[in-house]
């Protein structure tokens, strides 16, 4: 598969000598790696202006396709590092900038329908874009706080130019609890600053392995709360426990492509900063052999958020709701495969940040769609008989929501199998089953929507048409779901190669 | 057993057969799907009776003594979807199919069972189109776990069944069938967890492979294999299903519409049963002799307890339903009884017996129950209930559909010249030699017999009541029962056809060299 691909890559990359060269006579060598992200802060500010007289949504996207041509084009191999090495790019920081990139095309399609033609609107989803990005290469806890803000600060305002009358109370929810992370996460860098003197995260690791050395000094310590700071801070913006309670009201107040974008790009950029810090940094972290000591730590986390979002998704009406509560358990089985803390770990998680981006925003995207159309949030009863009404629409929703349970014919089915795997490599094999009965236990909310969609008569037999443009986003989804059943060869590839660069195999 | 014709016809068609079996129903349910209305169900006959000939045919063309090797044997075809790493060396997970005379046998018998499914789907009106492109997709499914040679392409076979089985109970079924849709693919979700985990125990501590002959190559910690069974046991077990994972299985079966029960009942119990022998004896018997003589008492609790229980059933589809948990009970009954006596040579003829009655149980069931499972559903049409005391004198008023009915309930209890008879006294010969107290499965039997007769003494031999009136089904309904009830008498008297498929597999398994 990655043969094939890079086959493709080098003609593409052939095709575009020109404007690379173009592009290396006018730019810095220094800044050729943060290229896409210049590029769509650049974007940002010609929205602003632009869209005083027209609709600024064009502009926006070309900057996206502007920014995946230019991580394209230049081979993280040979234009790698940009500011000093503050900001990197390579195999595992490339998996994530084109997840990040491909929600972005995705949620600007479904911006379409909402807010895309006001020019506050795309400066602000453009500039986080850009702050994702940096985000994912940022290697120093500094560069890396600073790239968090960029990402962070557009979305507590987006959040609330949400229609919903509660859109405000769910953003304030939101900012509150980010400022609190925020707070978390500087404490943490101080604490990591003050015992080691460093903030570079590779550096980082060197120290850890000097501190963890039993018997364990006064340093440990310190790096400990550090660590737990940094799991609670950047859990945050993932969703898990603890910091996972403005998740559910944020999701069901704010507008629609907000909420794809929450949970389809910045959830991952929290998890590729926490497993860029824990398997990174703090890889050495353990006395002897065996796990790391955070690899505990994250089972707690692991299991607690499983069963937060799955006992509470069940219990709601609310689709969108549902869906929030549904990602948070979603996550806890992502971190399965961080805590096992090994390279099919690792890559595990990596694969299912993939297809859950996938699934959430395109389930995100249609519901959106489907609640604007409908002009009211959309419960179970909403979706009584969508099979008669829009039977394209059920079977996609339905596909979906398969692909949630982690059904075969998607690639739902592969991300939890690995992950699961990966438990089970590490001899933690109860944490497997646990994941295991959760997974079971989903179903009973899962299969309720197809129970609705499918097996209950509808109360309102009209019609139901949706809008074109979103509809699209939502089909590339279903489709690259059940591609990626097919073929998961194409993603998990690059899953591997990712993680043996991230963990220096 | 191989014919030239067999041989030729394989060869014309240049496909590799497997391939051809998968994907075949797979593109007819797109068809059908697209095609809507008559024309999906014209698809899906001509599709299911094409897989059941081409089965048949293959049946023929194959050598029944050629076990299958880890690249699927001489009809094997792989697909490799990707790998747990990055290089050659990395583990696949790949789709692996390959043949030997067990995966035929069972092959053929869900073709059969899908074909008759689909012949008596005739009074399904509602959305036929997606009606019969899930029942194509189950095809695929279910031809997928019993050829499949790697754990994963197992697994995701055997997940896949889930889906239309999902849909076809909750949305053709009767009434409270959403209900019981939700149970059915909870329940099996759930043994099947259990089961993955084993798998992937299995996985690490084997080898790094998930293919099933390398497995079985490897020479496994008992305690891993032991392990591996219990879990294994979780997933068939709900499958087949054993007390007290059984509780799905009233439900689905009596919620269904017909044709999904007949599907439920004839093929998807055997899921259960063949992967006890696959996974089970074929794959860590040593773990399988240990557990024998457990495995054994559930069995024959199981099997009193489900004929206690029919017998208290009013409903006739929830009886022939008890019934079903009933006669699964012997297959796992025969599987164990084998498994006791692996490591005994002087026991390896009667251990033969019992697995070869084993699965001439699971393809005799397969096809009694699909007839029983079909007269239930007429028997709504006929007298416009099912329950058993409100329908009198159906002999007066409906002498075809009695005829049958009481052939097949003969057939159902073992009467001597119909297949249930072989399949239970292969059984049972195996097992007294083996454990003596295993006779007492026998009590099922006399059970059975009396509560199957004396519900034909009630609906059919009774006298007509004039406020019950009943009426005929016609011809066309009877055709889909008439056609199963075929291989029972055949199989009834030529046993040979089967049990020369399985006897080289079972040879292996025992470790007796022919």
């Amino acid at each position: 598969m990655i043969q094939l691909f890079s086959s493709i890559l080098d003609s593409l990359r052939l095709l575009l000598t020109p404007l690379r060269d173009l592009i290396l006579a006018v730019v810095p060598m220094e800044w050729i790696a943060s290229l896409p992200a210049i590029t769509l802060v650049v974007f940002s500010l010609i929205a602003v202006v632009v869209g005083l007289r027209f609709n600024p949504l064009g502009l926006s996207f070309i900057g996206v396709i502007l920014a995946t041509l230019e991580m394209l084009i230049f081979d993280p191999s040979v234009y790698g590092t940009s500011f000093g090495g503050l900001f990197v790019r390579g195999a595992f920081a490339d998996f994530f900038i084109y997840i990040i990139l491909m929600v972005a095309v995705l949620v600007l399609m479904s911006a379409t329908i909402y807010g895309g033609s006001e020019g506050t609107y795309n400066f602000l989803l453009l500039m986080s874009f850009a702050g994702a990005i940096w985000v994912v290469m940022a290697t120093d806890l500094v560069a890396l706080f600073i790239a968090w803000e960029l990402m962070s600060t557009p979305t507590y305002v987006l959040a609330a130019l949400g229609k919903h009358k509660g859109a405000v109370d769910g953003a304030v929810k939101y900012f509150v609890m980010g400022l609190l992370s925020t707070m978390l996460m500087v404490f943490g860098i101080s604490l990591v600053y003050g015992v080691t003197g460093e903030t570079s995260l590779a550096q980082l690791a060197s120290t850890v392995g000097t501190v963890y050395v039993a018997p364990l000094g006064e340093a440990a310590f310190p790096l400990t709360l550090a660590m737990i700071l940094f799991v609670i801070a950047f859990g945050f913006k993932i969703g898990i426990f603890p910091g996972w309670m403005w998740v559910p009201d944020t999701y069901a107040t704010a507008d629609g492509s907000v909420v794809a974008y929450l949970a389809g790009a910045t959830k991952k950029t929290g998890i590729s900063a926490l497993v860029r810090i824990l398997m990174v940094g703090f890889i050495l972290a353990k006395v002897g052999e065996g796990l790391p000591v955070w690899s505990m730590m994250i089972v707690v986390v692991s299991i607690l958020t499983m069963i937060i979002g799955n006992v509470l998704a069940l219990a709601q009406r609310d689709i969108m709701r549902m869906f929030a509560y549904s990602s948070i358990a979603m996550m806890g089985y992502l971190f399965i495969g961080v805590a096992a803390a090994t390279q099919l770990g690792a890559a595990a998680a990596m694969f299912h940040a993939f297809t859950h981006a996938l699934m959430k925003t395109g389930a995100f995207i249609l519901i959106w769609a489907m609640s604007l159309k409908l002009a009211k949030s959309i419960t179970y009863d909403d979706l009584a008989g969508l099979s008669k009404r829009a039977p394209a629409i059920a079977a996609m929703l339905s596909l979906l929501m398969l692909a949630l349970a982690g059904m075969p014919l998607t690639a739902g089915f592969w991300s939890k199998l690995i992950l699961f795997q990966s438990a089970v490599e590490v001899g933690m094999w109860w944490l497997a089953f646990i994941g295991l009965l959760n997974s079971v236990f989903s179903l009973g909310y899962y299969l309720r929507v197809l129970r609705y969609c499918y097996m209950v008569e509808p109360i309102d037999s009209s019609q139901l048409r949706l809008a074109r443009v979103p509809l699209l986003a939502v089909i590339f989804c279903v489709v690259a779901v059940i591609a990626l059943f097919i073929l998961p060869g194409a993603v998990l590839d690059y899953a591997f190669e990712a993680a043996a660069a991230l963990l220096g195999l | 057993m191989q014919l030239d014709f067999a041989v030729n016809f394989i060869d014309a068609l240049g496909i590799n057969p497997l391939f051809l079996l998968i994907v075949l129903p797979l593109v007819g349910a797109v068809l059908a799907a697209i095609v809507r209305g008559r024309g999906a169900r014209i698809i899906a006959l001509l599709v299911t009776g094409f897989e059941l000939l081409y089965s048949i045919i293959l049946a023929l063309a194959m050598d029944p003594a050629a076990q299958v090797d880890a690249n699927g044997g001489v009809f094997g075809w792989g697909f490799e979807m990707g790998r747990l790493g990055v290089g050659e060396s990395a583990p696949v997970l790949q789709i692996l199919l390959g043949v030997d005379g067990l995966s035929i046998v069972m092959a053929i018998l869900s073709n059969l069972v899908v074909f008759i499914a689909a012949l008596s789907s005739n009074h399904i009106n509602k959305e036929q189109g997606s009606y019969y492109a899930l029942f194509l997709l189950l095809e695929t499914g279910l031809l997928g776990v019993f050829l499949s040679f790697d754990l994963i392409s197992f697994f995701v076979f055997w997940e896949l069944v889930l889906i239309p089985m999902f849909f076809i109970i909750g949305q053709w079924g009767e009434e409270g069938c959403e209900h019981a849709a939700v149970k059915f693919f909870i329940y099996t979700h759930l043994g099947s967890a259990a089961m993955l985990v084993g798998f992937f125990a299995l996985f690490f501590l084997g080898g790094n492979t998930f293919n099933m002959v390398v497995l079985k190559g490897l020479s496994l910690a008992p305690l891993v294999q032991i392990g591996f069974a219990l879990a294994v046991f979780m997933g068939a077990g709900v499958k087949l299903p054993v007390w007290p994972l059984h509780n799905w299985l009233p439900w689905a079966h009596v919620k269904a519409p017909t044709p999904g029960s007949v599907i439920l009942a004839g093929i998807l119990l055997k899921m259960g049963g063949y992967t006890f022998i696959r996974l089970g004896l074929w794959l860590v018997p040593a773990a399988m002799a240990r557990l024998a003589i457990p495995f054994a008492l559930l069995a024959i609790f199981t099997c009193i307890y489900a004929a206690f229980t029919a017998l208290a059933q009013t409903d006739l589809k929830s009886m022939v339903a008890y019934t079903s948990i009933n006669h699964m009970a012997w297959v796992l009954l025969g599987v164990a009884v084998a498994a006791g006596a692996i490591g005994s040579p002087e026991f390896a003829g009667v251990a033969s017996f019992a697995i070869m009655g084993a699965v001439f149980m699971m393809f005799s069931h397969g096809t009694i129950i699909s007839v029983m499972f079909i007269m239930a559903g007429q028997l709504k049409y006929a007298a416009g209930t099912r329950e058993i005391p409100d329908v009198k004198g159906l002999m007066a008023g409906a002498p075809r559909m009695s005829m049958v009915l009481i052939l097949a309930s003969f057939a159902a209890f073992g009467l001597p010249g119909f297949s249930g008879f072989i399949a239970e006294a292969l059984v049972l010969f195996g097992s007294v030699r083996i454990y003596i107290w295993a006779s007492l499965i026998a009590l099922g039997v006399f059970l059975t017999v009396g509560y199957l007769l004396w519900t034909l003494n009630r609906i059919v031999f009774s006298d007509p009541v004039e406020e019950r009136p009943v009426t005929e089904a016609p011809w066309s309904d009877l055709i889909a029962p008439i056609l199963m009830m075929l291989p029972v008498l055949l199989l009834g008297f030529w046993p040979d056809l089967i049990l020369d498929y399985i006897e080289p597999i079972v040879n292996v398994i025992l470790g007796v060299v022919p």
